[in-house]
């Protein structure tokens, strides 16, 4: 049995395929104007006319159609006197001291959006009932528009969905595609749920002609699409929710990274994808972390994703001079274009020219030598900057990096710390283009042990991909206090949703038996806005207050609870690939390919270059060292040693961590 | 020590990342609304001297009044290992009444000063007075609530229980009292467990070395921007509709005096203090001035006491932008601090005109309510108190029309959910949206105001307190001013009664608040305005 996944990016399209031999890699150019060009292209190239049973793809339709706001036409009801919600959002300004702070870009065309007559109260009662003249009114107003699909947003549907569901029934049945606030989020706070469901029609109709289009090429073939949540859908599922794939890409990358990472003995990860224009950092603590907070293109999107945490800082961060005389890296970034300095266009040093300047990347193989980087134009831009700051070129560019570092430091400070981890007790999992450059470095100033550098890192969405379980999330809102409803009374407000989550799976193919559904609370103390979610077992109250002091540092047992949401996560299990075992048995490293003077803080050291590609299973040897690929080049510091580990994964260890880093801690002292 | 510029943007970045997180554990943990869904407090960090090395970007009111609250703890309280001080009081380190201030000393030596401190400041729903939510129309400050001067609530790590039950006998809502100041406590660990840590990790020394370092910088940035606003001599005055007793409008008037990269920014000649809760104390009138010219600053930049010592504030005592012991202040906060801001803006405006906006809505339109659950609901019989405030109109930019609904200037507080709002109060909203045509006409128009209106299920005492229902948004570059607010009750029978701009109410079961809040100013003549 063949099974692919497919991650379409911008520039390249990764496949992987997977059959009872093993994973075999791929990838080819991608088609923005059409991607399914490029994924049968790259089918065609890799399967040929093997028989291949199912594909799990990951797209990026419904976000770029959302960022690029090229989305569908979109009508929004609402109660009426609650017509501009969407547009009031919270009623704040994103930017507190810039005049020319920019208002949220609207997603509802002018005109398009229409108020009804109808009020429910917040215990779900119905106060005013939705007239029928009023639908019937309201559908011929739509008639005479040109539109693509309608949002349902009512207040309060979340403790009554009767006046959505009646309007929705109608609409429906006038011919329209209509995206209903309670069926997309069944959670309170109209702002949040109403935009969820307004970006779902935006995004839906452009992925559902998408998703169509590919249908017809694969004949009959099964085609699952990745969402944001870390699980995969089926396509006839994500032509109703595109919004849940919004941010498939990078989940699946951590998805990717976790089975990568437990293949070689760890569970307990920092992820740290690092690219050329931003960074993506998430925490993985034996199970990958879920947000429900999340703004995609100036809108919350409340569902259910991976807790990802991305910064706009990478290898094409620019370093400047502020007017206060401080030298800063980012945000902004020389991107693709004109990209770094030494890519021979750009006229400002970034991130990528420190590291040439020092020594780390070799200018004559850079992606295994199909770009050769201009050493002395990055030269010649970082003296002058240097000059400024009465500093030599090396100091500077050691500078930038070490800025760089603390960025990304502090964005897995958010993940980990904020959230309740000692980032110590996690092995360091580096990816991207420019991952492997600094992960070493990060590691020692968060006192991580470990760094693992896996093999393909550019595939590891695609694995992600064809890892993934077939994942639903539903939620249900009710507000209760904790002392006011039993256990028991749980069970039975769970059990309609369960036996629904059920229903949908064994839809979509799934033996009993593969499916797993896993019940959760979200809780507070009365009185508090924000909630924390815990799994529903006995003893859930008691769980709450320990997650409380373990989140925020106190909890009082004795203050009431409350009750908020009911969430329920239905797991389809797929079949996995067995990945390879970790253990692999000792080999000296090959002579290095070359040497290079490379600086480890201010010192140039002879260090060895090895190709990653030469480097078998089991080899070992000790900093400095640098690892260099066709996509990514790895840097081993004098006080770590490498192993190459029997999954590939490039495995560096800091030798005796704690002296180290008190002889860090003294070197930072001087 | 030299000063290394690697280490420096390290160290800067750490500073700001320790306020920030004070601010996230505060919202997470917070009970009451105004923490939790409308994020009303900041979080710094402070040097041995109480100079603000870094401060969260959180509210912009709290700006120059927060390093007042550490003076005022550091003049007026033995501070001990393991203390904290709690206060309020405007007229020794607060602003007005609502806003609870904890200010913690971190000592890392067994004897000597404190090396620093770490402070926050949170809006609390009720602190007693005259009026549930504690923002009352009072004609001195005793009326408005609990006065908390400068005390130790927590003292050598141990909560003083007798003080905290002291205080929550003293407000409505002493059970969410209680969780808020919890959550600010526990805020304050969070950044001393973060300044021990750098502390040992990069020596005292070098960490205060570059604390300095980190003022020194933010001094220069600022005084580069005011070396690019032309030298010379600019005033401005608007006023304020009136102090809520006396029909007399209120003026605030400014003249500023550019030179080279220093800038004086005096008061003389704004009216004297009044009998109604209008007046600013002296943080305000910092926290608006410091806000202005902070905004002029292009690059994002940290907020921190340098900003300060380039701009010296003439403000004096006994005016309505520094009023003296007993007035009233709780309207200070809220409404003259943005008509200061206006001022400041109008005038600068004069040496700027391509950079500072039309003025936008001048008001946080604060609504309070209160009163005891109705026999029909499952709280029947306990009391609850609500405050909120609303955005208005943006003024229009050059090149930018005004954003529509949003909170300006020294605000930026969130809105509570209708569906939460609801959920937790006796009270349903009839209506939320914008308010169209109350932008004022320009080439860059003024952003809408807001139109919300709440109708009462319970007897209910209300009080509004709101600017420019009388002056308008003032127009800039040929644009039109945006329209004043207007306040109204619909009562229950079905007759409209007008309300001035503040005013205490008595509303029954039925009957409607109903808020319009005023639109943004346009920027630049209406006659260039793109056709729509």
């Amino acid at each position: 049995m063949i099974r692919l996944g497919i991650d379409t990016g911008g520039t390249f399209t990764d496949l992987l395929r997977l059959d009872e031999n093993g994973m075999k890699v791929h990838k080819v150019r991608s088609t923005p104007d059409d991607p399914s060009r490029a994924i049968f292209t790259g089918i065609q190239e890799l399967a040929g006319n093997a028989e291949w049973t199912e594909l799990i793809h990951g797209s990026t339709v419904a976000t770029n159609a959302l960022l690029e706001r090229k989305g569908a036409r979109v009508a929004l009801i609402t109660t009426r006197g609650f017509e501009d919600v969407l547009e009031i959002g919270r009623q704040t300004r994103a930017e507190l001291y810039n005049f020319m702070v920019k208002a949220r870009r609207p997603l509802i065309p002018h005109g398009l959006i229409f108020g009804i007559n109808e009020r429910l109260g917040a215990d779900g009662s119905v106060l005013e009932p939705l007239a029928e003249s009023e639908v019937a009114q309201l559908i011929e107003a739509l008639r005479t528009q040109t539109i693509d699909s309608v949002a349902v947003c009512l207040l309060h549907s979340y403790a009554n969905p009767i006046h959505e569901d009646h309007l929705t029934k109608a609409l429906e049945e006038a011919g329209f595609t209509v995206s209903s606030s309670h069926k997309v989020l069944r959670e309170y706070r109209e702002f949040e749920r109403w935009s969820t469901t307004v970006v779902n029609a935006y995004v839906t109709p452009l992925m559902a002609r998408y998703l169509e289009k590919l249908e017809d090429g694969m004949r009959g073939k099964s085609l699952k699409i990745m969402q944001s949540n870390g699980g995969s859908i089926s396509a006839h599922r994500a032509k109703t929710a595109a919004v849940q794939t919004i941010l498939s890409g990078p989940a699946a990358g951590v998805v990717g990274a976790q089975a990568i990472g437990n293949a070689s003995g760890y569970s307990r990860l920092i992820t740290f994808d690092m690219g050329g224009t931003s960074t993506d950092v998430s925490l993985i603590n034996g199970a990958i972390g879920t947000t429900i907070e999340s703004t995609v293109g100036d809108f919350p999107v409340r569902l259910p994703v991976l807790d990802i945490h991305t910064v706009g800082a990478g290898g094409g961060s620019i370093a400047y001079i502020d007017s206060g005389g401080s030298l800063r890296v980012g945000p902004r970034s020389a991107g693709a274009d004109p990209g770094p300095a030494c890519y021979g266009k750009g006229t400002e040093l970034t991130v990528t020219d420190a590291n040439l300047l020092l020594g780390r990347l070799d200018p004559d193989y850079f992606l295994g030598g199909r770009m050769s980087l201009d050493l002395p134009r990055a030269r010649s831009i970082a003296k002058e900057l240097a000059g400024r700051l009465d500093l030599s070129p090396i100091a500077l560019a050691e500078g930038v990096v070490r800025i760089a570092n603390s960025n990304m430091e502090a964005a897995i400070r958010v993940v980990s710390v904020r959230r309740g981890h000692d980032p110590r007790d996690f092995a360091l999992l580096a990816f991207g283009g420019a991952g492997g450059l600094h992960a070493c470095d990060i590691a020692d100033s968060l006192d991580i042990a470990t760094v693992l550098v896996p093999e393909h890192s550019g595939v590891l969405s695609a694995l992600g991909m064809l890892l993934a379980d077939a994942t639903k999330d539903y939620s249900l809102t009710i507000l209760k206090p904790a002392a006011a409803v039993t256990e028991e009374d749980l069970r039975a407000r769970f059990k309609p949703l369960t036996e629904r989550a059920l229903n949908d799976l064994l839809a979509e193919g799934f033996a009993e038996k593969d499916i797993a559904i896993e019940c959760s609370l979200d809780m507070r103390y009365k009185g508090q806005a924000y909630e924390i979610t815990l799994p529903f077992a006995p003893g859930y109250e008691a769980d709450f207050s320990r997650r409380h002091e373990q989140l925020y540092g106190y909890a009082n047992p004795t203050r009431a609870t409350e009750i908020v949401q009911l969430r329920i996560k239905a797991i389809g299990r797929t079949d996995k690939p067995t990945m390879p075992k970790a253990h692999a048995d000792r080999l000296d490293l090959p002579a290095p390919s070359s040497i290079r003077s490379t600086h480890f803080g201010r010192r140039p050291i002879q260090t060895p270059v090895y190709h990653r590609e030469l480097l078998s299973l089991g080899m070992q040897g000790n900093g400095p060292a640098l690892v260099v690929s066709g996509q990514s080049t790895t840097i081993i510091p004098p006080h770590y040693s490498f192993a190459i580990d029997g999954v590939g994964t490039l495995i560096a260890a800091r030798l005796e961590p704690r002296k180290i880093s008190r002889k860090l801690k003294a070197n930072n002292a001087s | 020590m030299r000063l290394d510029p690697i280490e420096f943007e390290i160290f800067k970045n750490l500073f700001v990342s320790i306020a920030e997180e004070m601010g996230v554990t505060l919202c997470r943990t917070g009970f009451s609304p105004n923490i939790k869904e409308r994020l009303d407090y900041s979080c710094a960090i402070y040097d041995a001297s109480g100079q603000t090395i870094a401060q969260g970007d959180h509210l912009p009111v709290h700006l120059g009044a927060m390093p007042l609250s550490v003076r005022a703890a550091i003049d007026h309280v033995a501070m001990e290992p393991g203390d904290t001080v709690i206060l309020n009081d405007p007229f020794r380190g607060g602003t007005h009444l609502p806003d609870i201030t904890l200010v913690s000393p971190i000592f890392l030596k067994k004897t000597g000063p404190p090396a620093f401190f770490v402070a926050n400041r949170a809006h609390h729903s009720d602190v007693g007075g005259m009026s549930p939510g504690s923002m009352p129309l009072a004609r001195e400050i005793f009326q408005e609530g609990l006065i908390i001067p400068p005390i130790k609530l927590i003292k050598r790590g141990v909560i003083d229980n007798e003080l905290m039950s002291f205080i929550l006998a003293n407000v409505r809502t002493p059970d969410e009292r209680e969780g808020d100041i919890t959550a600010q406590i526990a805020s304050n660990r969070v950044g001393e467990s973060r300044l021990r840590e750098i502390a040992a990790k990069y020596t005292y020394k070098r960490v205060a070395h570059y604390a300095a370092a980190t003022q020194n910088y933010a001094e220069r940035v600022l005084r580069r921007t005011i070396t690019d606003i032309p030298d010379g001599n600019y005033s401005f005055e608007d006023f304020l509709d009136n102090d809520g007793f006396s029909p007399d409008p209120v003026f605030i008037r400014v003249a500023i005096r550019i030179n080279g990269d220093s800038a004086e920014v005096d008061f003389t000649g704004s009216d004297l203090q009044t009998s109604g809760g209008v007046n600013a104390n002296l943080a305000i009138t910092l926290s608006a001035t410091l806000y202005a010219f902070r905004c002029l600053v292009t690059e994002d930049v940290l907020y921190n006491s340098g900003i300060s010592r380039p701009i010296h504030v003439i403000a004096p005592p006994g005016t309505v932008v520094n009023a003296l012991h007993p007035s009233a202040v709780a309207g200070g906060n809220v409404e003259a601090s943005q008509r200061i801001t206006d001022v400041v803006l109008g005038a600068l405006s004069k040496a700027l005109p391509q950079i500072i906006p039309a003025a936008s809505q001048g008001t946080m339109n604060n609504v309070t309510l209160g009163g005891v659950f109705p026999p029909n609901d499952p709280r029947a019989g306990t009391a609850f108190a609500y405050y909120e405030t609303a955005g208005g109109g943006m003024g229009g930019r050059n090149g930018l029309p005004g954003i529509n609904g949003v909170h300006i200037h020294m605000s930026n507080t969130r809105n509570t959910p209708v569906e939460a709002l609801e959920h937790h109060l006796p009270v349903r909203i009839r209506t939320y949206t914008l308010r169209q045509g109350s932008g004022g006409a320009g080439q860059f128009p003024g952003g809408e105001g807001l139109i919300r209106e709440y109708e009462v299920l319970t007897h209910t005492s209300a009080t509004i307190l709101t600017e420019r229902r009388v002056g308008r948004p003032y127009g800039a570059q040929g644009g039109e001013p945006g329209a004043a607010g207007r306040n109204s009750i619909l009562r229950a029978n079905g007759s409209v009664e007008p309300l001035p701009s503040k005013a205490r109410i008595e509303l029954n079961p039925g009957d409607r608040l109903r808020i319009e809040t005023p639109g943004g100013g346009g920027y630049g003549p209406p006659s260039q305005a793109a056709p729509k």
